[in-house]
């Protein structure tokens, strides 16, 4: 009797582990570019990457469906990307702008505009965890809702913040 | 335009080049955890054997050879290195066992169990190790302290019990010392691996 149970569980797990592979493997780019704002080399990226992917599989048991498949992957890849990065903000901080993960494609931009990009870019490694989520889901066309709902914040609070945020890559650009 | 939107388009064309991974690495990689940390113990226990034999290469060989010889000690210490070296290579196979296993693995349940297993190996590695130290340090010490050369030495109206009790004192100094190396280097693995273990826990495999 308990021997069958163990074996109906074990072919239970291995059913959502296939579940689950399957819709990281669709939605991966989400993680990856998670991993893009918050890491500035390969290594790193590769890390944190592995780090989200074991976040999600633990915390997909309790995904009940609720929200979108996505809408829950944003929020545990921004999750564990902060709390990540509180742990080892200094060492992070302290790490060379690796240029490779943003490549700016010269030939569409005119110089000035290349320029900015590689100062938005920096600054936004500079950015406080938070920011960085909220850039973050700036750039992946979230509404107000949506990010509010991401991270566990209210929408006013969402709008307000992200205000602040875009008013400081602004100001960075034009002193 | 403005900058912003500028970024965002430029964030909206570096989607091309984002990595792809196929379902077998995500796979892999959501069970690599534990086996990091077990391929660490496998490579922590080569090293220990590894490393005190360059030490050797440093040492005068033959000079150690003949105080095991005047001791008395040179037929003992074959028997006991070859002994060792078949225990701690079978130790190092255990080890290699344990990672291979827990590499290839992708049930969470056997997962689990082979953390137990690992564990219970590095324990018993670590005990076997620390058991060493006591019973070797004895056999030398009585057969030191009952040399002609060290009796003709020390006062004929020396303490035997005292010296005895100093030098054993000092073997426990030193099994204290291995005891400290090995939570060292093992208990940071270890605890990891516990760790891993409690989160497989509490997501519900039992």
């Amino acid at each position: 009797m308990t021997y069958l149970s163990i074996e109906t569980n074990q072919t239970l797990t291995k059913e959502l582990e296939h579940k689950f592979v399957l819709d990281l493997e669709q939605n991966q780019n989400i993680v990856h570019k998670v991993c893009r704002i918050y890491t500035n080399n390969q290594d790193a990226h590769n890390d944190l990457f592995q780090e989200i992917s074991i976040q999600l599989w633990k915390a997909y048991p309790k995904f009940r469906g609720e929200s979108k498949f996505s809408t829950w992957m944003y929020r545990v890849a921004l999750n564990t990307a902060i709390t990540l990065y509180r742990k080892s903000k200094r060492s992070i901080k302290t790490q060379d702008f690796d240029s490779v993960l943003f490549k700016v494609e010269s030939t569409d931009y005119d110089d000035i505009e290349e320029e900015q990009l590689k100062i938005l870019y920096k600054t936004i490694h500079h950015l406080s965890d938070i920011e960085k989520a909220l850039v973050f889901l700036y750039l992946e066309d979230k509404n107000y809702k949506e990010i509010a709902e991401t991270m566990g914040i209210t929408e006013v609070n969402a709008r307000v913040k992200m205000n602040r945020v875009k008013n400081k890559l602004r100001n960075i650009l034009n002193p | 335009m403005d900058q912003l939107e500028l970024l965002k388009k430029d964030w909206k064309k570096q989607e091309g080049s984002l990595p792809k991974l196929s379902k077998e690495a995500l796979s892999n990689l959501i069970h690599k955890k534990s086996s990091s940390i077990v391929k660490w113990i496998f490579i922590i226990s080569v090293l220990e054997l590894v490393v005190p034999q360059l030490a050797y290469l440093f040492i005068d060989y033959d000079e150690t050879s003949d105080f095991t010889r005047e001791l008395g000690l040179s037929n003992f210490f074959t028997i006991f290195s070859v002994i060792f070296y078949l225990v701690i290579f079978y130790f190092i196979f255990r080890f290699y066992k344990n990672y291979k296993t827990i590499s290839a693995n992708s049930n969470p349940k056997e997962l689990m169990q082979n953390i137990i297993k690992t564990r219970k190996t590095v324990k018993y590695y670590i005990w076997f190790n620390l058991a060493l130290v006591p019973i070797l340090s004895i056999i030398l010490l009585y057969k030191a302290f009952n040399s002609a050369e060290f009796l003709e030495k020390i006062p004929s109206d020396t303490n035997m019990i005292a010296v005895w009790l100093i030098a054993l004192m000092f073997v426990g100094i030193l099994v204290a010392l291995v005891w400290l190396f090995y939570r060292l280097i093992y208990g940071i693995l270890l605890n990891k691996l516990e760790h891993n273990y409690k989160e497989l826990m509490s997501n519900g495999v039992e």
